[in-house]
């Protein structure tokens, strides 16, 4: 019956609904911050964090992560929230994901076309399960960029109102009621 | 000359409250109702219902962060930081770490709010009765002191308080969780009944409810005629509730102590002493500390209710020397200080719910279940004193719940669109025995910034509690599994006194002066005009959260006040 306390804590959360991100996690797991000077995203690599949110989160009969503008929530966390560690992460995990695009198909992801950005990105998650389960260092950068991608997605304006049910005043509770085909996941 | 005496006069009251959170607020609707002049003493700053709560107003695009810390406010806030109350969205209702130093012989999580109201603001609202389990424990137990009152004595204040402040819940006649004056239940999800139904029949003696919770499922007159209306279920109670949905001082006790007109409230007033009189041996006012100019002042009152939440009201205590009260302000037992006690909690276990996947729900429920208390009931013995309750909840997993998963793309994005499965936790609260070397203390060589020694905290869980916790992990699993949960998993996060913010004891109740701060009316043994009814008071912890017995202790107190002083006694 016994589990890590990981495992535990990443469970219960996900039960309770909750977000646990990294830096929430290492907080409940114990563990120092580093506090480290912040160097700002330049413009390419904005370009290539929205290039793959939106590869992650795409848009389909509703916006993608592009549209909803997702990277300003992404900016925002890694730049204030991410311990020195976890940028680093962030800064090697974007130079590589571009880097091997590169010497792939001989364009950087952001000129790659969906065929290659979805084969990189599949590389890269693909690599981020191997060192996950090696639990080591901090997260991945894959489970970084999706967890963030996500977040910012469907707290945006866009993500909640249109590709999710947004209610911000329900006035009333009723906790089992039949499922209407046309709900989609409550955003709150 | 006249002056003199007009200025005396102005700042003379019939009652100084320190603290408005729940027992001050409390204090002060009751004492101004019975007629006092009443003065409200509050070390944060003013906060104003409705247009006070400005984050609750807020939707999820209006944060930056939703809701994670930044690295900046955790190296602020080191110690607060250390979990959830504190995030973006409530930052400005906690004290900074700088403002707020204490020192940890052993850790000790201390969250202090900064406004008016406290942490009625920020608070649980799981509301439940204690009961004669828990006020004859100590006498049958042979430990600590016995309580000084018992069940008959507290239980129509309970229905007193109850009644204004609208509790939601479903009566279950057990002696040992007394039902209270209830508003309708809260709704369970599918789950959650299916869940009940298993666990009573597989457990028997086991209950399962929904939640008792001070949020108005439904608004009767006494909450209507005071501007509050029913839950919206949002769930953004800790940010503040423009509704009034809730209880807290600004919805709840707040409004009919000014409606007397009898009501002074003054944030931004750091109490840092309380005068003794020796010639009449009785406290005369309290010394104040303006939090923002650092102006010192003096107000006076004929009885002064001490309500500033358990570790600030004996700090102040403790601070309060003069020749009478060389080592604190009626510590003639030594016991004030000691006793120190909070539940323990972060334990149990969760689990996937297959089937229901047709059902879903409307509204976000600010409430869960209860399991209360079975351990140590009746014939059932264990190798450990006491015995804890349940919180938990049903969910249905939403579009987080695919983040640690090897997918994107559209699949991805067009799955996490659709509800998820449904799943259940459990997460006990165990009492913790009142241990008189678990203790707070002042360091006077380590000031804060209004010059004031810092709290120094000694305490921790202990065997009983260890051995209790087993017991919690095992059950919470198999009453899951029983029940019907897959991948059920136990959990104990680790738990530190402090973090379940039920912080109670180092001024408690007790029938002996030798051996107890407060009598059976909450009233210092050594200086009657000086009432504790805050979580300093408690004698046990019981498993069950605190805040309605404050409320109820708080309405008794302040009645027996008013007829003393009447009497003259006082």
């Amino acid at each position: 019956m016994n589990i890590n306390r990981r495992e535990a804590v990443q469970r219960v959360a996900a039960l309770m609904g909750g977000m646990i991100s990294a830096p929430a996690m290492a907080g409940i797991m114990g563990q120092k911050t580093n506090q480290g000077t912040f160097v700002s995203f330049s413009a390419e690599q904005v370009d290539l964090i929205v290039a793959i949110a939106d590869v992650i989160i795409p848009s389909t009969k509703t916006p993608g992560a592009k549209a909803a503008g997702a990277e300003k929530y992404i900016l925002n966390v890694v730049q204030d929230c991410y311990t020195k560690a976890e940028q680093d992460t962030f800064y090697a995990g974007l130079v590589k994901i571009d880097a091997d695009c590169k010497t792939k198909t001989g364009k950087g992801f952001v000129q790659a076309t969906d065929v290659q950005k979805k084969e990189a990105l599949t590389a890269c998650m693909l690599e981020g399960d191997v060192a996950r389960k090696a639990k080591k260092g901090p997260t991945p950068f894959f489970f970084m960029i999706k967890e963030l991608a996500t977040v910012g997605y469907f707290t945006s304006k866009i993500g909640a109102t249109e590709a999710l049910d947004y209610l911000p005043i329900p006035g009333k509770f009723d906790g089992c009621m039949p499922l209407d085909p046309k709900q989609k996941t409550w955003a709150l | 000359m006249n002056l003199n005496i007009d200025a005396i006069k102005s700042i003379t009251y019939d009652a100084i409250v320190v603290g408005s959170g729940v027992s001050g607020g409390y204090a002060a609707k009751e004492l101004t109702e019975k007629g006092m002049r009443t003065l409200v003493l509050d070390r944060g700053k003013q906060m104003e219902h409705i247009t006070g709560y400005e984050p609750s107003y807020k939707d999820p695009w209006d944060f930056k962060y939703n809701g994670l810390l930044t690295q900046e406010q955790k190296a602020s806030h080191p110690k607060l930081s250390r979990d959830y109350p504190y995030n973006e969205m409530t930052e400005k209702y906690w004290m900074n770490d700088s403002d707020s130093l204490y020192k940890e012989e052993k850790r000790f999580d201390w969250f202090r709010p900064n406004i008016v109201g406290g942490k009625s603001i920020m608070w649980g609202r799981q509301t439940y009765r204690l009961s004669d389990l828990d006020f004859e424990a100590n006498l049958k137990d042979g430990i600590a002191v016995d309580w000084p009152i018992r069940y008959a004595d507290i239980a129509p204040w309970y229905s007193y308080v109850e009644k204004h402040v609208g509790i939601s819940g479903e009566a279950l006649g057990l002696p040992h969780l007394p039902d209270s004056e209830f508003l309708k239940p809260m709704d369970m999800y599918c789950v959650e009944k299916e869940v009940r139904k298993r666990i009573e029949k597989n457990f028997p003696g086991r209950h399962m409810t929904i939640g008792r919770v001070a949020n108005l499922s439904e608004a009767k007159q006494a909450q209507l005629g005071i501007g509050r209306s029913a839950c919206q279920y949002r769930n953004k109670c800790r940010l503040g509730c423009p509704y009034g949905a809730y209880f807290s001082t600004q919805s709840c006790t707040l409004p009919p102590a000014a409606k007397t007109g009898l009501l002074t409230l003054r944030p931004d007033s750091l109490v840092s002493e309380i005068i003794y009189d020796a010639q009449k041996q009785r406290a005369k006012g309290v010394r104040v500390i303006d939090t923002v100019t650092h102006e010192v002042k003096e107000y006076y009152a004929k009885v002064i209710f001490v309500c500033g939440s358990t570790v600030s009201t004996t700090a102040l205590l403790l601070n309060s020397k003069s020749n009478r009260f060389q080592n604190g302000f009626g510590n003639d037992s030594g016991e004030l200080g000691h006793n120190l006690m909070d539940h323990h909690f972060k334990i149990g276990a969760s689990g996937t719910w297959e089937g229901d996947e047709d059902k879903y729900y409307i509204g976000r429920r600010a409430n869960g279940i209860y399991i209360p208390r079975y351990r140590n009931i009746g014939n059932d013995k264990r190798d450990y004193l006491r015995g804890f309750g349940y919180q938990g909840s049903g969910s249905r997993q939403g579009w987080n719940r695919g983040i640690g998963d090897l997918s994107f793309g559209p699949d991805y994005k067009d799955s996490m669109t659709r509800p998820g499965p449904w799943s259940m936790a459990l997460s006990g609260f165990g009492e913790t025995l009142p241990y008189h070397e678990n203790k707070m203390y002042l360091d006077p060589n380590t000031k804060d910034k209004w010059g004031l020694p810092v709290v120094v905290f000694d305490a921790e869980f202990k065997e009983n509690e260890r051995k209790m916790r087993k017991d919690i992990m095992n059950d919470a699993g198999e009453m899951l599994e029983a029940a019907g949960l897959k991948n059920v998993k136990a959990y104990d996060n680790g738990s530190y006194p402090g973090m379940a913010i039920h912080e109670m004891g180092t001024a408690r109740m007790g029938r002996d002066p030798k051996t107890s701060v407060l009598n059976g009316h909450n009233q210092v043994h050594a200086c009657k005009n000086v009432f504790v009814t805050d979580g300093a008071a408690m004698t046990s912890t019981s498993c069950v959260n605190p805040s309605l017995t404050y409320m109820a202790l708080t309405a008794r107190a302040a009645d027996f006040a008013v007829k003393e002083i009447k009497k003259k006694n006082l």
